[in-house]
């Protein structure tokens, strides 16, 4: 009678000491809460659009960002921009090309603490080229769950996002703003 | 020639407006007409680019014309039946009314449908109106019958000056051709 308590109790400890050791929280994402959105520019004049499908697996502790990890791939032809022309245009050849690319990738290679912020460091694969890409993160323990808001720059052209004939920056911008909000459920 | 406008003909800068506004007219015209046929690409943007900026060249031009107009005097009235001067001024007044309308509706369309607005990627305008695609629908077709409106007063105005000049043979023309004289008798 005496020993089961203490087994418990062991079992307890040893439970959450686990997780401690080796990993760093798994989170599920809350789809219809979560957005990734993306904004450039044209003619001098910036647009915000987003991708309605994509999925992302997150695996994320502040204190032990060396087990952290995040690993999304994004469904291209998903994008919407709130313009029938420029959203008949992105599946494109000339743009994302989504039937020889559907999907973009991105996985994290490694995390760190820059100041306050934390930068995920980590690889994007789009329209067939692999770059080095880097997300500032924001991550707010919620219950049992959390926020996640990450943002970047990504150049478009390093991809070949709009080349050959739309390669003129003058009229679409180089930069392409990335940000997403995450809403996160313990796994 | 002076800047201003005299008795015998209009002064310099009364015909750099009137032939600038009309190079204007004559370039998005033609492209208006035809760059909406063009199948999606960098050179379809790039023209639409240029009739936008041309546009709002023409815009500025008529408002800098027409303050210039009020200060400058205009030449009196060629020797021509009364119903002919009522005619020609009437024109004048619809041109003025169509040159402001014309770039007014593409700039009001293309408000309507959410596009960018630049001036030679100088700088970018507000919309006139918040977006409405059912609504753009309409103003281009406005943009579109002006047009051809401006076209038919436009037919009847180059008609007149030709008719004067090589049939009646005065000056109505001459005082507003860049590099000519006016003819120093007029034939009667």
């Amino acid at each position: 009678m005496n020993v089961r308590p203490n087994r418990t109790a062991l079992a307890c400890l040893f439970a959450l000491a686990l997780p401690c050791l080796s990993h760093a929280a798994d989170y599920t994402v809350q789809p219809s809460a979560s957005t990734l959105g993306f904004s450039g520019s044209f003619q001098g004049s910036s647009f915000d659009g987003h991708f309605d499908k994509w999925t992302a697996a997150i695996r994320y502790d502040q204190a032990k960002l060396a087990a952290s990890k995040f690993d999304v791939t994004v469904d291209l032809s998903s994008a919407k921009t709130g313009d029938s022309d420029r959203d008949g245009a992105l599946p494109g050849t000339d743009f994302f090309n989504v039937a020889k690319y559907p999907q973009a990738h991105f996985v994290t290679t490694g995390f760190r603490q820059q100041g306050a912020q934390v930068i995920a460091d980590g690889n994007l694969t789009l329209r067939g080229v692999t770059k080095p890409v880097s997300l500032v993160v924001a991550f707010k323990p919620q219950g049992s769950g959390a926020t996640l808001d990450v943002s970047g720059s990504v150049k478009r052209l390093d991809f070949g996002v709009g080349g050959g004939q739309y390669a003129d920056t003058s009229v679409i911008g180089p930069d392409v703003k990335i940000s997403a909000h995450l809403v996160l459920a313990a796994k | 020639m002076s800047l201003r406008s005299d008795k015998r003909q209009w002064g310099s800068i009364a015909k750099l407006f009137h032939w600038l506004v009309a190079l204007g007219i004559l370039v998005n015209g033609v492209w208006g007409l035809l760059m909406t046929d063009m199948s999606p690409s960098m050179s379809k943007i790039s023209i639409y680019a240029l009739h936008k900026s041309i546009g709002l060249t023409i815009l500025a031009l008529f408002f800098l014309r027409l303050a210039w107009r009020l200060y400058d005097r205009a030449p009196p009235d060629e020797p021509a039946p009364l119903w002919q001067r009522v005619a020609a001024h009437a024109t004048h007044a619809l041109l003025y009314g169509l040159i402001l309308a014309m770039p007014l509706s593409g700039w009001w369309y293309n408000s309507l449908h959410g596009f960018p607005l630049q001036w030679f990627k100088l700088f970018n305008l507000p919309a006139l109106a918040g977006k409405n695609e059912e609504l753009a629908h309409t103003a281009h077709a406005i943009h579109e019958y002006l047009f051809y409106l401006l076209l038919l007063v436009l037919i009847a105005h180059v008609g007149a000056a030709l008719k004067h000049h090589f049939f009646d043979k005065d000056n109505v023309l001459r005082r507003m051709l860049p590099f000519t004289r006016t003819r120093r008798n007029p034939s009667p």
